[in-house]
């Protein structure tokens, strides 16, 4: 072997080694792209990228009317359908100056509740399973399970629901569903009890979690981060409690945070917010009345089938209704819900007419992968990967 | 008092405006002044805003908002007032001199994918951000998506096979 030949040791500790995580990995929750420089196992150096996943929904915002756009809001966070059309609803109705009947607006909030324990079920169980914990994920998914079925009885769909229509929903509420409910509130905490005995104070969920991926109060602040990565951080700010919507301010939830803001704390945080979320889904079912669930507004109400099958005035409405498009004055503006990963805001300019002029989502993923970039340094690999998960962002909802 | 009127007696030569929601919408001419507003509101004791909600665009290319062809919006928030104010700036593509459309990163660090956002969606350059390349759309696209006269159906498809340009950038890695 000549001199040139010789592989050199120190051609071992070279620290420019690029790795690509994704966009087909399994821990990269679909399509997302880490680029990482390592030296050894520590990322020294990252960027993400994205975009594998971009469907133009904010284009087809401007080429749809409102009505018809309803569906790709279903399409953002997939795993939190209702959460998402209601924040539509909600943004178009205020826009138009509607307020929703009381009944609509109490099942809208068991719909956002439920929704964000589907979402955060996801979260802890992907998170835990991306780390090894499968037991989590089958304790969770059942669940899960359930909840996709209560959704399947009120709107027929399990994923992508179009619950929610401007000015009221489609159905209501099915027979039964206020006993399924109440089952599943009894049983669901027993769910979370036996998830925290796995992990809570299990050697390895602490060691592969605490003090990983941390983020500082100043930090989340600066780099806008939004909902559970902002309340681990130390952050006691939710929007349900200060810029109250809906009933959120007549019923009684605590706002969780952490203090440390690495993954142990964001899933504690989760696992504490789906307990919230049970205890406010009691308190809704008790408020929810019988009383009418649409708002009485030509402009928006979608006429019964029955009658526009035996009415010739209503079977006109409801063509115009669907061909033309709910007309929405001119004006502009923004709405924000707490979605189950953070702020989810919708952001309207009409210039008058069926569709908008510009239709901005503001998602709360789009946040949190860019302070992953900013998290991932001086991390390892494995931890990427948990990291990924503890932020837990939804490439729909991410690239739009 | 209001927001809305606290806001006009601080601001007294700018125009104020209230969106749908009672919201204030404050028009800002150019970026200089935008960073001496916020930070005068930053400190200031009923706004407090020191969090960037959201940072986009709309076409104006039917000259409904002004004169020139984008509308650069910034949402900004108080997490301690509960505050929200939407500023809004006029700006063309490639503005120069005094109307150039300077970048939020060293303010708000949050801006900088944001930017690069509406960078990638209208084409709008942000002086002094430090990577401003597109975000969602592959870098061999051209044009601007969100420019209304892109129609919806006007599709890039790019083989794997093609060459990548990075237009003389440096591979971010390298």
């Amino acid at each position: 072997m000549n001199q040139s030949e010789k592989i050199n040791l120190s051609d071992f500790y070279n620290p420019n080694v690029l790795v690509n995580l994704g966009p087909s990995h399994p821990a990269m929750h679909g399509t997302l792209r880490v680029m990482c420089r390592i030296n050894g196992e520590t990322i020294e150096e990252s960027k993400c990228e994205m975009g594998y996943l971009h469907r133009a929904i904010e284009k087809l915002g401007e080429t749809k009317t409102y009505h018809q756009w309803m569906v790709y809001t279903d399409r953002l966070n997939y795993c939190s359908a209702l959460n998402n059309n209601i924040a539509y609803a909600m943004t178009v109705e205020k826009l138009m100056d509607i307020t929703i009947t009381e009944r609509c607006m109490w099942i809208r909030m068991i719909c956002m509740e439920l929704s964000r324990i589907i979402d955060h079920i996801i979260c802890v169980a992907i998170n835990a399973l991306d780390m090894g914990a499968l037991t989590v994920f089958w304790v969770l998914y059942r669940w899960r399970e359930e909840a996709y079925t209560m959704i399947e009885a009120m709107c027929g769909m399990r994923l992508t629901t179009t619950y929610a229509r401007i000015g009221g929903m489609s159905y209501d509420l099915p027979e039964g569903f206020e006993k399924m409910l109440e089952k599943f509130c009894d049983e669901f905490p027993r769910a979370l009890e036996e998830t925290e005995g796995l992990l809570s104070s299990n050697r390895i969920w602490i060691d592969r979690t605490k003090n990983i991926g941390r983020l500082s109060k100043e930090e989340a602040i600066r780099l806008s981060a939004t909902g559970p990565v902002l309340r681990a951080s130390g952050v006691d700010f939710d929007l349900r409690r200060d810029v109250p919507y809906y009933g959120y301010s007549d019923l009684n939830f605590d706002v969780v945070i952490g203090t440390h803001g690495d993954v142990y704390d964001r899933y504690l945080v989760r696992m504490e917010e789906m307990r919230q979320s049970v205890s406010l889904l009691r308190q809704c079912l008790k408020r929810l009345n019988k009383g009418p669930l649409w708002v009485d507004d030509k402009r928006v109400r979608i006429p019964e089938k029955m009658d526009v099958y035996t009415k010739m005035e209503v079977l006109i409405h409801h063509f115009k209704f669907f061909m033309d498009g709910i007309q929405v004055p001119e004006g502009e503006c923004y709405n924000a819900v707490e979605g189950p990963n953070g702020e989810l805001g919708f952001y309207i300019v009409s210039r008058g007419g069926p569709k908008a002029w510009r239709m901005r989502i503001k998602s709360p993923s789009f946040v949190h992968y860019q302070i992953m970039e900013n998290t991932l340094k001086n991390e390892k690999i494995p931890d990427a990967v948990s990291i990924l998960g503890s932020v837990n962002i939804i490439a729909g909802e991410l690239d739009r | 008092m209001s927001k809305v009127e606290k806001l006009k007696t601080l601001f007294p030569d700018l125009k104020i405006e209230t969106d749908k929601a009672n919201g204030p919408i404050v028009w800002i001419d150019n970026c200089k002044n935008l960073f001496s507003v916020l930070e005068k509101l930053k400190h200031e004791k009923e706004f407090l805003l020191n969090y960037l909600t959201d940072l986009t665009a709309y076409d104006n290319v039917d000259h409904h908002d002004g004169d020139k062809r984008f509308v650069l919006v910034y949402q900004l928030f108080s997490m301690e007032t509960k505050t929200r104010v939407r500023f809004k700036i006029l700006a063309n593509a490639d503005d120069h001199d005094q109307n150039k459309i300077i970048t939020l990163v060293n303010h708000y660090p949050a801006a900088n994918w944001m930017e690069r956002e509406v960078y990638d969606m209208y084409g709008i350059i942000f002086y002094g951000h430090p990577d401003l390349r597109r975000i969602l759309m592959d870098e061999r696209f051209v044009g601007h998506p969100l420019r209304k006269e892109y129609d919806i159906k006007d599709r890039q498809p790019f083989p794997d096979n093609m060459k990548i340009n990075l237009e003389r950038r440096s591979v971010p890695l390298s």
